[in-house]
């Protein structure tokens, strides 16, 4: 039998493989068919079984990472067979690509997720582990762990407590007259006013960096939204950032002009940390999860935080913004669930936590976590003041957000309110469609 | 004896064709596949990780031709990016390619000090560069600070109107000296006779460059041109690098578009990006080969 292939033949086989190759291409996304349903919920968390493996744990914050380091050597102390493998990309690759990672490989026994959009698709995409029922829940502050729930389910456990609003030199304020907060906007643009007149650069703001300009805009909305959804309702269509309460957030956007750093749409994170460390800066309009990086920059005074509020004293409803996030979960599909489970309670056990906190200078929404760190310290009182859970991350489309701050940006760069504001809801319009 | 030799031929011919099977299965597999995977998804509003999707047609096409400002944005974007950056990175490179084409010592280090970017990782040049263009401590209004030109000072990538010029400008930096050594070898293969009997006709620098060095040197010129194109349109990880993720609208060009689109759960939408974006870089690079040929015709 002559068993060699002639002309024919290998067109045929080759035809034959591109035929498969397209047909497999063509199969459809998602590995399973259109219209198919979304599956059954995703099983309970096992709390119980040997606590062995390596646990991969996912997250961005690469600046605890020797932190993190130091609370896994403690870890495997405790359960010999047990290890943790951190997994860490940094903060705007995480938010891209985490899903897809966690979703698809052996990645991220223990996760985190951003509050907003990716926790949102997390919990979609099934890989959280439902943790309601555990005992691990009452080990944190119940006010603070909502965002972490969905549809009456505790899915993660947002860790970090951190709050969105600008950080101040309270050396500048004391030399600028001033030793409390303002509560009003004519008594924020005065301590402005202040600031400038004793050679400071009131507001370092890092316009041109699209992860934080955007900070600012928590608390310039917090008193002047009409409802505190107003962000979500923007993206739903309720509301339009034509509205004349958005529309007096970029005008007194606009009034804070000339008490920015010059040219301040083109500044970068680090250049405007590195102004308010170095005492040039009243104020740094990012936020409170920046005050370990700004001190090991060399800054030598001390912090407090300070909000701007836009209305009458009267009218305000809150003093600050605060957010809860790095949503702390166990990965459904992860082989080592009872040393993930155990992973996580560890880090939730307040002395751990304490660690944590004052190893990387953030407040925790873990109950009873002793703060020795005395930048948290000096900010603790705002852990009981009346704040409003950061609206910047009620929104859900990437598009949407980048158009709304975009606006605040344009703003700030010399175009017109009205104008900026109908370009942003323009693209609202679009992105909606 | 003659028919075992024909048979010997015959089975080589065949042999023959499947030399090129490993080639053609990674060409199908790495390429092909991918194409066709990108085209079923672009006609479906998958998100990216669900089972559910809908078939939704030719609707993302529509939506990207008629709809979606942002798109056009990145396309606008794109276009004067790689126009500024085709023009000038290739002008720079033959210019230094022509002063630095004698191997001299002077020139052998020139040429590695010109080359010596292309070797950085565009995250490395990303952050280089921001700095470089930061306004306030920034290196570029430093020296015009210290030089007493204050009023050149510039805000630089927070500029909408500049910003994609300003990024261009990195993008020339970090390439212009792999350009420079593309034309140094294309300058090189030129046989020196050809300048020797220009020179004998009296043809001054000028004609000698019109009329023998820049025909000659078109196939490097056409490599230097197809490449920058294609990388301006992939300058993705610089925008990211200079400008955050997603990036600043101004800076935003159609990679960084499509990878947005990606991470807001959109594959369906930004697999039809893809294609549209494929097609761009098929279509521009079609219409600079024709531009190139008749220019050195």
């Amino acid at each position: 039998m002559n068993r060699s292939l002639d002309r024919r033949s290998a067109f045929r086989l080759f035809g034959a493989a591109g035929v498969g190759l397209g047909l497999a291409a063509c199969a459809g996304p998602g590995g399973g068919s259109s219209g198919a349903s979304g599956g059954a919920s995703p099983s309970a968390l096992a709390t119980s079984g040997p606590v062995k493996g390596t646990v991969s744990f996912a997250h961005w914050r690469a600046e605890d990472k020797a932190v993190f380091a130091d609370l896994i050597k403690a870890f495997a102390k405790k359960y010999p067979d047990a290890g943790v493998e951190q997994d860490i990309a940094p903060s705007a690759d995480y938010q891209s690509t985490a899903l897809r990672r966690i979703q698809g490989s052996k990645t991220g026994d223990v996760f985190t997720a951003f509050r907003g959009a990716q926790f949102e698709q997390m919990v979609k995409a099934r890989v959280y582990a439902p943790l309601t029922g555990t005992e691990l829940l009452d080990r944190y502050q119940k006010n603070l762990i909502g965002p972490g729930a969905q549809g009456g389910t505790q899915y993660g456990l947002p860790y970090q407590l951190v709050f969105n609003m600008p950080l101040a030199n309270t050396d500048a304020l004391d030399k600028a007259g001033h030793t409390s907060a303002p509560k009003d906007w004519d008594g924020f643009l005065q301590l402005l006013d202040d600031l400038a007149a004793k050679g400071y650069t009131p507001i370092a703001w890092p316009g041109g960096d699209s992860a934080n300009a955007g900070q600012l805009l928590n608390p310039m909305v917090m008193n002047n939204a009409p409802t505190d959804d107003a962000f979500a309702r923007i993206e739903s269509g309720d509301y339009k950032v034509t509205d004349d309460w958005f529309l007096t957030t970029l005008e007194q956007y606009a009034q804070l002009r000339p008490y920015f750093q010059e040219r301040a749409t083109g500044s970068s994170t680090d250049a405007t940390a590195q102004l308010f460390a170095s005492g040039r800066a009243g104020l740094l309009a990012t936020g409170s999860f920046q005050m370990a990086s700004v001190r090991a920059l060399g800054a030598k005074f001390p912090f407090d935080l300070v909000a701007p509020v836009t209305t009458t004293a009267a009218k305000a409803k809150y003093e600050g913004v605060f957010n809860t996030t790095f949503i702390l979960g166990v990965n459904t599909a992860t082989e080592v669930q009872p040393a993930a489970h155990a992973f996580l309670e560890f880090l939730s056990d307040p002395e751990h936590a304490g660690a944590y906190a004052n190893g990387t200078g953030q407040h925790l929404t873990v109950e009873g976590v002793e703060y020795t760190n005395a930048d948290l310290k000096a900010v603790e009182p705002w852990l009981t003041r009346k704040t409003l859970l950061a609206p910047r991350f009620q929104f859900l489309d990437l598009d949407i957000r980048t158009a709304v701050e975009n606006a605040t940006v344009a703003v700030v760069g010399g175009k017109k309110p009205a104008q900026a504001a109908e370009e942003a809801q323009r693209v609202i319009d679009q992105k909606r469609s | 004896m003659s028919s075992t030799r024909s048979g010997r031929r015959r089975r080589t011919a065949r042999a023959l064709w499947f030399f090129p099977v490993p080639a053609l299965a990674l060409y199908l597999f790495f390429f092909v596949y991918p194409v066709l995977q990108a085209v079923q998804y672009s006609l479906t509003d998958w998100d990216g990780y669900s089972a559910d999707y809908a078939d939704v047609g030719l609707r993302n096409f529509t939506r990207l031709a008629t709809g979606d400002d942002t798109f056009a944005n990145a396309v606008g974007n794109n276009l004067k990016l790689t126009v500024t950056v085709v023009l000038a990175q290739t002008a720079l490179g033959l210019l230094l390619a022509l002063w630095l084409v004698r191997t001299t010592r002077a020139s052998t280090l020139l040429r590695a000090v010109f080359f010596l970017p292309t070797v950085l990782s565009s995250v490395s040049v990303a952050f280089v560069w921001r700095f470089v263009y930061d306004p306030d401590g920034g290196l570029l209004n430093s020296v015009l600070r210290a030089v007493g030109l204050d009023s050149l000072q510039s805000v630089y990538l927070g500029n909408p109107d500049t910003a994609v010029f300003w990024l261009a400008l990195t993008q020339v930096w970090f390439h212009a000296g792999q350009m420079m050594v593309v034309f140094i070898a294309g300058l090189q293969a030129i046989p020196k006779e050809l300048y020797e009997a220009a020179e004998l006709d009296g043809a001054g620098r000028f004609a000698r460059f019109r009329y023998v060095t820049w025909p000659l040197v078109a196939p490097a010129t056409a490599i230097v041109v197809a490449y920058t194109t294609v990388q301006s349109f992939k300058a993705f990880d610089l925008v990211l690098g200079l400008s955050g993720n997603p990036p600043n609208p101004a800076l935003d060009i159609l990679s960084t578009r499509i990878y947005t689109t990606f991470s807001n759960n959109q594959f369906g939408y930004a697999a039809a990006q893809s294609l549209v974006f494929m097609a761009l870089i098929a279509l521009v690079t079609r219409v600079q080969r024709r531009a190139i040929g008749r220019a050195t015709r």
